[in-house]
């Protein structure tokens, strides 16, 4: 095993435009393997775009990008031989039983013999259905199917595994779960490249890119990202039975403060960064109670990729 | 070189089946499908061989014999026994005839004016007239024409040798002698049966994929789109061709349409036309992406033509050009024509040549267009 990280996907530049619309737009980074690589944006950001070049399945308006070694333009055929592809929409066919489903894909793969077999007792295993493989794939609850898709997915052992949204529509329970087992294949060497919009759970990748309006505006990890772009420490300001109109009240208050980077309401709190001489026991309070408001309760609290994403959608 | 190769082609060959199987399980997860694809031929044949009939059979005919002697009874007897005029009054008025009209009740009259035993004893032309109730055109038509036929008869039995006839066109109808609608119907109708159910069928199944999302998930897969193609066609060029067995089987043994040439040519003309037509349903689909969209547009583009361009119920010879030209680029016609000489005149596969080449073209056509337009809309 080589020490020095083995790069899998690797883009340059890559960009593709929809007539005059630019849907991704000169992106670049690489993942490494074993890596859980989070793709984060709104909708519209250009996640979707940037994983259906990268799967082989849309041409490149420009740059180039190479996926376990494939040049994603000039042999898509290659990067879909070593890739599992999770997509947005559910995949599986729900007409179809858990076994029957794990059979398609198999042939699809072209697995065949002693191999497919056991291939398939283990998709059953790790998608946990191996009591139920002659059950309809309709009558599953949502986060058995997104198993068995991801087990499908996996069934020809792809170096890169890539998921659209994996999650969307799952309840919590079973995503925790399923991120168990992405950080299982993760730990295994499979390279993981994951759109999401539940910022909890880029929270658990190891690096995190973040999409606005087609531009990659931020690459690094969780921790990074908060340090570089929502600088200060972060507290959490309540006004107790003010209501809404406390938490305005607040807002007015803060405007202006020296020592404040920024803030946003949070529920009936408001997230505020500050300077490090504000964020002492009180000081906050005190300098609020200057501006009017009297009741307000302070804590420290933690910056998370919301914070993030908000700051630089913002900027 | 040659194992790399092998390995590739054992590995298309594996994923088209995967794809086929997968349809054929979709199709059995589904029956009324299935049962609606071989129930609709049964419903269809029935229709078409009972119901809509060409034969003239049992027009109500009244008769006014103002003549009554020998020769004039000859002739009313001559029409009543054939069979396809039902005498259902006689009267020796005329002013009778137009109340039966009005009614329902007579279709055809016969009138045979006072001196038709002493015109045909002088050697002139006999005449009797035939009153036809014109608001049932197509009755009507066939009616006249067998009235012809009726009295040419007579006139050739009754007439002395070497007499001078007035010449007439005499109509001798080979193959089909008694005109029996089902004879011609059951080519047409397999065209029918064909292209409604597999041609809705496949021209919904890719739709169906685009629709559920699943068609992205198989494009990332190593599965190709001739792989694809092929596979997704596979279910149903197999169910069209039981569809085939079926109407042969009822159109021959309950019909009796006669099959004087070879099945096997008969399931190859079939097939042929089959496959143009089941990547025609795929164009369909891969263009609209809806199964809505598609359903009527594959109704619109190969219902049509099968009913009204293919020879099937409207001679292509009385059309205006225009559509003349349409009819010849569409397939139908080529099946309709293939399947009627194999069948009732007992042609070989020389005389279906053309037929078989233009479907054959057809074809082509429509799965370069379908993998072409497959590559550009992939995403």
């Amino acid at each position: 095993m080589p020490s020095e990280p083995e790069t899998v996907v690797d883009v340059r530049g890559l960009t593709r435009r929809f007539g005059a619309f630019v849907a991704v737009n000169d992106v670049s980074f690489s993942v490494t393997r074993g890596e859980i690589f989070g793709y984060l944006g709104a909708n519209g950001a250009g996640k979707s775009t940037t994983i259906r070049m990268l799967c082989g399945l849309l041409a490149p308006t420009d740059g180039r990008a190479t996926v376990a070694g494939a040049d994603i333009a000039r042999e898509p055929g290659r990067v879909k031989r070593s890739i599992g592809y999770m997509s947005q929409k559910f995949s599986l066919y729900a007409d179809l039983t858990v076994a029957e489903n794990l059979d398609f894909y198999a042939s699809a793969y072209a697995l065949s013999g002693r191999l497919r077999a056991a291939r398939m007792d283990e998709a059953l295993e790790l998608a946990g259905l191996a009591d139920r493989r002659d059950a309809l794939t309709r009558e599953l609850p949502g986060g058995l199917r997104q198993r068995l898709a991801l087990a499908s997915a996996l069934l020809h052992r792809p170096p890169v595994l890539f998921l659209d949204e994996p999650t969307a529509g799952v309840d919590p329970l079973a995503r925790r779960a399923f991120w168990r087992v992405i950080r299982e294949l993760a730990r295994g060497g499979t390279t993981l490249f994951v759109t999401t919009h539940h910022l909890d759970e880029a929270e658990l990748c190891h690096r995190v890119g973040m999409m606005v309006d087609g531009r990659l505006v931020a690459l690094d990890t969780p921790a990074g990202l908060k340090a570089t772009h929502v600088p200060g420490t972060m507290l959490s300001v309540g006004t107790g039975a003010g209501g809404e109109a406390g938490t305005r009240a607040v807002m007015a208050a803060l405007a202006g403060m020296p020592g404040v980077h920024g803030w946003q309401p949070f529920g009936l709190r408001v997230h505020v960064r500050v300077d490090p001489e504000l964020a002492g026991p009180g000081r906050l309070a005190a300098r609020l109670a200057e501006r009017g408001v009297a009741t307000a309760d302070v804590e420290a609290t933690e910056a998370g990729l919301e914070d993030v994403f908000l700051a630089l959608v913002r900027r | 070189m040659s194992a790399p190769v092998l390995a590739r082609f054992s590995g298309a060959v594996r994923r088209t089946r995967a794809i086929a199987l997968k349809e054929f399980r979709h199709m059995a997860r589904d029956p009324q499908v299935v049962l609606l694809a071989l129930a609709m031929p049964l419903v269809l044949i029935l229709v078409f061989g009972y119901g809509v009939s060409f034969d003239v059979e049992r027009v109500p005919l009244v008769v006014v014999d103002r003549d009554r002697t020998a020769e004039s009874r000859a002739l009313a007897r001559a029409f009543t026994a054939a069979g396809t005029f039902d005498l259902v009054a006689v009267s020796d008025d005329e002013a009778a005839v137009e109340p039966l009209f009005r009614g329902g009740h007579a279709k055809v009259a016969l009138v045979i004016p006072p001196d038709f035993q002493r015109a045909q004893g002088r050697g002139d032309t006999a005449t009797a007239q035939l009153l036809v109730d014109g608001t049932d055109n197509a009755t009507a038509t066939i009616a006249l024409g067998y009235a012809e036929t009726i009295g040419l008869t007579l006139t050739q039995r009754d007439l002395p040798r070497g007499f001078d006839v007035p010449l007439r066109a005499e109509v001798r109808t080979l193959f089909n002698p008694a005109l029996r609608s089902a004879v011609f119907i059951v080519p047409g109708l397999i065209v029918l049966v064909l292209v409604i159910v597999s041609v809705m069928l496949t021209a919904l199944t890719v739709a169906r994929e685009y629709e559920r999302g699943s068609m992205e998930q198989l494009f990332a897969t190593p599965v190709g789109r001739v792989e694809l193609i092929l596979g997704k066609l596979m279910p149903y060029f197999v169910l069209g061709l039981m569809q085939v067995l079926l109407v042969l089987v009822v159109g021959v043994y309950l019909f009796e349409v006669p099959l004087r040439g070879s099945v096997a040519l008969i399931f190859v003309s079939a097939s042929v036309f089959l496959l143009a037509e089941l990547a025609f349903g795929l164009v369909i689909s891969i263009v609209t992406r809806s199964q809505m969209v598609a359903a009527q547009v594959a109704a619109i583009s190969t219902f049509l033509p099968a009913l009204i361009l293919s020879d099937f119920l409207f001679p292509i010879d009385n059309m205006p050009p225009p559509l003349r030209v349409v009819s010849s680029l569409l397939p139908p016609r080529y099946l309709v024509h293939a399947l009627r000489a194999i069948m009732l005149r007992g042609n070989g596969v020389e005389s279906v040549l053309p037929d078989l080449a233009a479907m054959g073209a057809f074809f082509i056509v429509m799965m370069v267009i379908a993998t072409r337009k497959f590559r550009r809309t992939v995403a």
